[in-house]
């Protein structure tokens, strides 16, 4: 149960941002038009427009279809866009700047309350995945001991011949 | 380490991208069309259209109960929810260029476009800037002198709550 929960909130998470970044994709000039409506650093819009979408796409795609060594990392990069989001989207709200929210490309709607709330429950997921994602298992050692009895002891005897030499 | 792997790759690819696609986002010259973003001297030089004008409240109440004028509260949203001249609708100066492109669809077939703000000073380059998107030289567009404050003084009409425009002029601009 535990593991089909994260795995839909992976896909979701992993969903959204897909969406979210081929959406913005399809017209980078009206989103630049957007990241500068937030007026917090207009002089960067063009460039965040540019590499914000397919950042977007990419980690979707990393959570939805790369192995399992890859979803940590995809979730923490999802964390920090979703904070990014949400500390522009907060900015703008507190500052009662009466904008598009561009979030979803052209059709995000303005921002509310209900987009901070948004935001919050997408970072709250992506670090449901981040913490809750097993880890990737370790390489297994290139020479695995044949026998138990192969293992080395602390006994320095055992370890090495009388001439100092390899045992 | 592989996260910041993922960002820093993935947006490189995304700048790369921008450069070859035929519709890609001007980097160095790309300037977002606010609606106060104009500049004064762009306003339809050499043309005859003409000049934004301040009225008293006094003169902005009488042309308040005509249907051929429009109202417009520059103010930002908060402050208009408090309160606002009534029927006025909501055009911020932040507001971007889709919007304003709406708000003009609303001017369409009025006579007259009333711009206020908390001042006279926050309303009038919005005022410029209806004046440069509509070409309609019948059209008059006058500035409330003193801005809400004045009108509140002056004890006209005013209303208060959500715009109920608000949201169809974002419904339009998508």
């Amino acid at each position: 149960m535990r593991v089909l929960a994260l795995r839909a909130l992976r896909l979701g998470v992993g969903a959204v941002l897909l969406v979210a970044g081929a959406l913005k994709l399809r017209d980078p000039t009206t989103f630049a038009t957007e990241i500068a409506n937030y007026q917090f650093w207009p002089a960067l819009a063009p460039y965040l427009a540019a590499s914000l979408p397919t950042a977007e796409v990419l980690v979707g795609v990393a959570l939805l279809a790369l192995p399992l060594s890859w979803r940590r990392p995809a979730a923490l990069a999802a964390l920090a866009l979703f904070a990014m989001f949400l500390l522009a989207v907060g900015s703008a709200y507190f500052r009662g700047i009466n904008i598009e929210c561009g979030c979803f490309g052209t059709g995000g709607g303005p921002i509310t309350a209900l987009t901070l709330l948004r935001n919050l429950g997408l970072i709250a997921a992506a670090a449901v995945v981040l913490f809750g994602e097993p880890h990737p298992p370790r390489h297994p050692p290139r020479h695995p001991p044949r026998h138990p009895t192969d293992r080395p002891t602390d006994r320095p005897t055992d370890r090495a011949s009388p001439d100092g030499g390899p045992a | 380490m592989r996260a910041a792997l993922l960002l820093g790759l993935s947006m490189v690819i995304g700048l790369g991208v921008n450069a070859v696609r035929p519709n890609g986002v001007a980097l160095r010259s790309f300037a977002a069309p606010a609606l106060c973003g104009a500049p004064p001297s762009n306003h339809s030089a050499g043309s005859a259209m003409p000049a934004v004008s301040v009225v008293p409240p006094e003169e902005a109440a009488g042309l308040c109960g005509d249907p051929q004028t429009i109202i417009a509260d520059v103010r930002p949203e908060k402050e208009f929810a408090l309160g606002h001249v009534t029927g006025a609708i909501h055009l911020p100066c932040a507001a971007s260029g889709s919007v304003a492109d709406a708000a003009a669809g609303q001017v369409a077939g009025r006579r007259t476009l009333i711009v206020y703000g908390d001042g006279t000073g926050d309303a009038q380059p919005v005022a410029d800037e209806m004046r440069r998107r509509i070409n309609r030289p019948e059209l008059r567009i006058l500035v409330l002198a003193g801005g809400f404050p004045a009108w509140s003084q002056a004890g006209l009409a005013c209303s208060s709550g959500a715009c109920p425009d608000c949201q169809v002029q974002k419904a339009a601009s998508r």
